[in-house]
């Protein structure tokens, strides 16, 4: 049965991005699939998220994990039929569970029949379907962005002896935009997926959708009106489903991708990202508060989406040389670990497995303002393999229990899709969730509790916010208001214990009450309000006025 | 006749016997006290110069200068200056109460008077010292920084505040021992009085120059113009 | 946290809040900075005394150093001012990189805290390097800078001369080598530098360093040393760091640098000058005489870069008026000299005040036995000390002419050379001071 889909329902949504290939096999074949992804909702449940991003499960050669598109409305059989996706959705739905897909919409696998038929020859119907040219010149000056693996956004196609337009892979072609055939078709698509009930698009992608000679082709206004389009059509005809962006870009560039209103509801916020890593590092708050105070208003409808780490690498595109390098040599100092200018590794390696500077990270996750998402295995402290070729070593098998893979499925080792990740530190027997489950200090309790207390207000998804900045930079202090509730946040991002003043004035005679155990502190006074935290410690101050 | 002459001897001796009678015990007394009082000085004046031996006087008094000031006086250290003082003085005070014991009149009053000019005296002699010190290390700071900041006639400007200093001090001197106080105050106060008026004539025209730049130099704190011939020597 | 209570009471004695902080050397606000700060590895520190004219180039150059050689090392600008009046500790501040002063334009990968405390209303050398020194203790700066607010010619590439020896090569003193204009820099090599050599056996060419690098290690120890008691700890502590660094257990480095910025200077400067260092130089003998009295000979102290080739504009010098000011001094002052000098030294420089400009001569064993003589006065407090410090000044005059003449057409190696034979000559006397200290008059 269809969730109702509200208004601005991705607001207070605790979005968990799941791979269905990687999550839990029920048929033994060594491969997740929607079957299983369903028997493990009660999971995703219990963990305290109401929404879930899938990653592409369409037919695909599956040479970039998915995002090669053959087929856009049916199911790859690895992951089971159509049938089974839907039997998925409802049982999401009735656990108030919204489910978010994948819309790879800039780029196709070659192996779509849509190519196939464009590169039969110069004068098939679906010839302009993607971007053809007789020579590689076109577009000079376009940056690449698979740098460790592709040398020209042009590739040579044989067959028809032209060349075809590629931002990613040489294997997925991209579609022409400016082909309104195209535009209709990838609408027929989506609004397939919406008939069925799905609540929301992640579109994949979608700066580079048209291209402009003299251009970076990238953030084209051409680009925002095929947008603004489907936005239309959506509002009109499933209103309360949801656009969500994926433009790795400076936050002025992401602006646009809003609209006024008329275009996406949601943009990953990405330039934050990599500077929450480094703030925690530097142990100074200066990157981060630097990259919000440059991050524009947005429309009262919309809402950044943020995230510490997700299927991709841990993008270093949208920071400076100075900085990248730093990144590099203080997380990821082995190069096997660096990739098209990014880290590929998971959240807990990076830390460390610090077990406090994972919760600080998550706690400025689920604070800031924004929609968090919570990548499949971080909320258990998953390590990585990165010696998987690709973004491969992200995407390991869920680990369930300590036994028989993980957990993740009944079938023989040597036949998963991936090796599960077997270290000491990180294998399954060590981090899983059947483990974690039985004790309330777990991680995954943890999680859990923030969870809660995060979803317990909606004052950290729609309300507004304003940075204190006491002197002590090693400090990330900020307020988060909506109507008459109020919320202190404070986060010690060094490494040793720190005393900070807060100026406070404005809210003088609130009393302060810790959210986590509900226990109360001084009351603000004329003074500025003294704080002392342990290494890595934050605070979350409801404020209340008796 | 003779009886009468015998007679009036022997009463006149008898009146001599009667009187030596009456004044040998203070006499002894008197002499008693002022060997006492030199035991009880003689102590006083161990006992202070150990003290201003452990209070390191002489260091004290060295890094004043002092020491210099009396060694060209030919005076002994300040120290033992100071101990010999204190005897003497406790001594003769001793030997002015035995004096005052033997009951002559007249004499007890230029005593008590002597007594009560002690303390004045004392007064005096310090104020005496400390200004000669200060004359001595005034004249020669002023002697220093006038040489060092090339001002013509650096010696003489040190002799006129070492001459004023010491005239200032004498003053004071002569006050406190109420000698000639109004006479010395009058005569201190002209002449005071004239060498400043000529040092504001002289100064006032013949260094209104002199004065001006001094003035410029302390006013206007922005401008300092380097001149061309000092080196930096660091 | 004896100023907090200070507060409390309502105090409003001024003299006792400045008393508080010479007692406590942190002010409560002070303190309460440095809490922000947090740990550091290099503090940078800038004493300070109405400098708003150079003040903001310097510390724009001192952070560009950082940014460009330090990136991502914590850092922070502390300035210790004497009561400054025309704003130089707001434009201090107003310097801080962070991300409340969006304004600054400056790119920095972390905060680069720019703070100020004043130490005092009135300036005292001492005093700041104190609270710089009791900064990088607290802070535990791996290295501590200390920067002329003058230096307007520093060049960002030139704190990391300074600092990478103690950050990188585990030195704990780095004293520059400045460029200099062939007859800059009289006193360093015709006093400080022969006396230092002579003395404490180690050739510093500037004993004397307004701008210097210290490790962590040595600024604590040189904190809680006894010589802050001492009047000559509180003139001249550059002097005094320089010695207790090279008597101590310590790592001792020069670095060339590039110009001496030099500031405008008045005839006055040179008796402040004399006494910062002459002074504390000869008051730092007195304490230490067991361990000086034995050392003959000098070694030498390692020299890290090479000198820049600059071509300097050359000084010109009224070497008239130096010979008058030589030869007023002798005359004017012979009453004070009879109380330093012996007899034959003070007939010898009367002989020499009468010589004419072309002929003119204070030979270098004369000039040591003069120095030698001075020190040892000094030693015995024959006058007050400060008028035999005061006293020299005119003498050091007559050898700065005599540095003209001799030099004014050699190369800089030639004159290095005649510094060094200089120094070999106050090697030699040695003995002749020792003699002197022990006599008494």
């Amino acid at each position: 049965m269809p969730l109702k889909r509200e208004q601005g329902w991705y607001k207070d949504a605790i979005i968990y991005q799941i791979h269905v290939r990687s999550f839990y096999d029920s048929n033994g074949d060594g491969i997740g699939d929607f079957n299983g992804l369903a028997q493990k909702l009660d999971y995703v449940q219990e963990l305290g998220a109401n929404a879930i991003w899938l990653m592409p499960f369409f037919p695909s050669p599956l040479r970039d994990d998915g995002y090669d598109i053959a087929g856009y409305k049916s199911v790859h059989p690895n992951y089971g039929t159509l049938e089974d996706f839907k039997t998925f959705l409802s049982s999401a739905h009735d656990r108030g569970i919204r489910v978010i897909i994948e819309m790879v919409a800039n780029h196709t696998s070659d192996e779509h029949p849509w190519f196939r038929e464009s590169r039969s020859s110069q004068d098939n119907p679906k010839r302009d379907w993607y971007v053809w040219s007789d020579t590689d010149t076109k577009y000079a000056g376009t940056r690449i962005i698979f740098v460790d693996t592709e040398k020209s956004n042009w590739a040579w196609d044989p067959i028809s002896k032209s060349y075809y337009w590629h931002r990613f892979f040489s294997h997925q072609p991209d579609l022409n935009y400016d082909n309104p055939a195209v535009r209709e078709e990838m609408w027929n698509v989506m609004k397939f997926w919406l008939d069925l009930g799905i609540d929301g698009f992640r579109l994949d992608a979608v700066p580079y959708l048209i291209e402009r000679e003299g251009t970076s082709c990238e953030n084209l206004p051409e680009t925002h009106e095929v947008i603004r389009e489907l936005r239309k059509k959506i509002d009109e005809q499933f209103p309360g489903a949801m656009l969500l962006a994926e433009a790795n870009q400076w936050p002025a560039d992401l602006r646009p991708y809003f609209g006024n209103g008329d275009e996406f509801h949601m943009a990953f916020h990405f330039p934050l990202m990599p500077r929450m890593f480094m703030g925690l590092r530097l142990e100074d708050r200066k990157p981060i508060t630097e990259i919000l105070q440059q991050t524009p208003e947005i429309p009262a409808a919309c809402q950044w989406c943020l995230f510490l780490r997700n299927h991709d690498e841990l993008t270093l595109e949208m920071v400076t040389d100075v900085e990248r390098d730093y990144m590099y040599d203080i997380y990821a100092k082995d190069k096997t670990m660096r990739l098209n200018l990014g880290i590929r590794r998971r959240l807990a390696p990076l830390l460390d497995n610090d077990r406090r500077r994972i919760e600080l990270m998550n706690g400025m996750l689920m604070s800031l303002p924004g929609t968090p998402i919570i990548y499949y295995g971080d909320e258990i402290g998953m390590g990585d393999n990165i010696y998987l070729g690709d973004r491969n070593g992200v995407r390991t098998p869920m680990q369930w229990s300590g036994g028989w893979n993980g957990g993740f499925s009944a079938a023989d080792p040597e036949s998963l899709y991936s090796p599960p990740i077997l270290n000491p530190v990180y294998g399954c027997q060590a981090v899983n969730v059947l483990s974690q489950k039985r004790t309330a200090h777990s991680l995954l309790s943890w999680m859990k509790h923030i969870i809660g207390i995060r979803r317990s207000s909606s004052v950290f998804g729609s309300g507004s916010i304003e940075f204190l900045y006491p002197a002590n930079h090693r400090v990330l202090a900020y307020v988060r208001q909506l109507a008459k509730e109020t919320v202190l946040v404070v986060n010690n991002l060094s490494s040793a214990a720190q005393a900070v003043e807060l100026d406070l004035r404005r809210y003088k005679g609130n009393i302060l009450i810790e959210m986590f155990g509900r226990n109360i502190f001084p009351r603000i006074g004329d003074l500025p309000y003294l704080l002392t935290m342990g290494p890595y410690q934050f605070y979350w101050f409801r404020l209340r006025r008796i | 006749m003779r009886e009468i002459i015998i007679t009036e001897l022997i009463q006149a001796l008898q009146e001599l016997v009667h009187g030596f009678e009456h004044y040998l015990p203070r006499l002894v007394v008197m002499l008693i006290i002022a060997f006492v009082g030199w035991v009880i000085a003689y102590l006083l004046k161990v006992l202070v110069r150990s003290i201003l031996r452990l209070t390191n006087f002489s260091k004290l008094s060295e890094s004043a200068g002092a020491s210099q000031l009396l060694n060209k006086a030919a005076l002994p250290s300040s120290t033992e200056l100071l101990s010999r003082v204190v005897f003497w003085v406790a001594w003769v005070g001793f030997v002015l109460l035995g004096v005052s014991v033997l009951g002559i009149v007249g004499l007890q009053e230029y005593i008590s008077r002597f007594f009560l000019f002690l303390p004045r005296l004392f007064v005096a002699l310090v104020i005496l010292f400390f200004g000669s010190l200060a004359a001595s290390f005034f004249s020669r700071a002023a002697l220093l920084a006038a040489v060092n900041a090339n001002l013509p006639s650096s010696r003489l400007l040190s002799i006129s505040i070492r001459i004023i200093i010491s005239i200032f001090t004498l003053s004071m001197v002569f006050e406190v021992l109420g000698v000639a106080e109004q006479t010395m105050l009058i005569a201190f106060g002209t002449a005071f009085g004239a060498v400043m008026l000529s040092l504001a004539i002289a100064f006032g025209i013949g260094g209104k120059d002199l004065a001006r730049e001094f003035l410029e130099r302390k006013l206007a704190s922005g401008k300092k113009e380097e001149k061309e011939d000092e080196l930096s020597p660091l | 946290m004896s100023g907090l209570v200070g507060h409390i009471r309502g105090d409003s004695n001024p003299r006792w809040e400045v008393e508080l902080a010479e007692e406590t050397l942190l002010t409560d606000d002070f303190l309460r900075q440095l809490i922000n700060v947090g740990e550091v590895d290099i503090l940078i520190g800038l004493s300070t005394h109405n400098n708003a004219k150079t003040i903001e180039p310097v510390i724009r150059a001192v952070q560009s150093g950082i940014l460009k050689c330090f990136p991502r090392d914590r850092a922070v600008i502390i300035n210790a001012d004497g009561g400054s009046q025309d704003g130089t500790p707001e434009l201090v501040i107003g310097a801080s990189i962070d991300d409340v002063r969006s304004l600054s334009k400056v790119y920095a990968l972390r905060t680069l805290h720019s703070i100020s405390t004043q130490y005092a209303r009135s300036p005292d050398l001492g005093t700041a390097l104190r609270t710089i020194l009791a900064a990088a203790d607290l802070l535990r700066a791996k290295a501590c800078v200390v920067v002329s607010p003058d230096s307007t010619t520093i060049q960002p590439d030139q704190l990391q001369l300074l600092v990478r020896p103690v950050y990188n090569d585990n030195f704990d003193l780095v004293l520059p080598i400045y460029r200099r204009q062939k007859f800059e820099g009289v006193l360093m090599r015709n006093l400080l530098y022969p006396m230092t050599r002579a003395i404490y056996g180690y050739r510093v060419l500037e004993p004397y360093a307004s701008e210097f690098a210290i490790s962590g290690r040595l600024a604590t120890d040189f904190l809680t040393s006894e010589s802050w008691n001492n009047d000559w700890g509180r003139i001249g502590p550059e002097i005094c760091l320089t010695i207790a660094a090279i008597t101590g257990k310590y790592r001792v480095c020069q670095s060339y640098l590039g110009t001496k910025a030099q500031p405008h200077r008045s005839a006055t400067d040179l008796v402040a000058a004399m006494r910062r260092t002459a002074g504390a130089l000869f008051s730092s003998m007195d304490s230490s005489f067991p361990l000086w009295s034995t050392i003959t000979g000098s070694q030498p102290v390692p020299i890290l870069g090479s000198p820049t080739e600059l071509a300097l504009e050359p000084v010109r010098v009224n070497r008239k008026r130096l010979l008058e000011m030589f030869a007023a001094g002798v005359s004017q002052l012979e009453p004070v000299f009879e109380s330093i000098l012996s007899a034959s030294t003070l007939s010898e420089l009367q002989k020499i005040a009468k010589l004419e400009v072309g002929e003119f001569d204070y030979p270098a064993d004369v000039w040591a036995r003069t120095v030698f003589e001075f020190a040892a006065s000094y030693h015995k407090s024959v006058i007050s000390r400060d008028h035999i410090v005061q006293a020299l000044v005119p003498l050091y005059r007559g050898r700065t002419l005599t540095f003209l003449l001799e030099n004014r057409d050699r190369s800089e190696e030639d004159i290095e050379k005649s510094v060094e034979s200089l120094c070999d000559e106050f090697e030699r006397l040695k003995p002749y001071l020792l003699e002197g200290w022990a006599d008494r008059k």
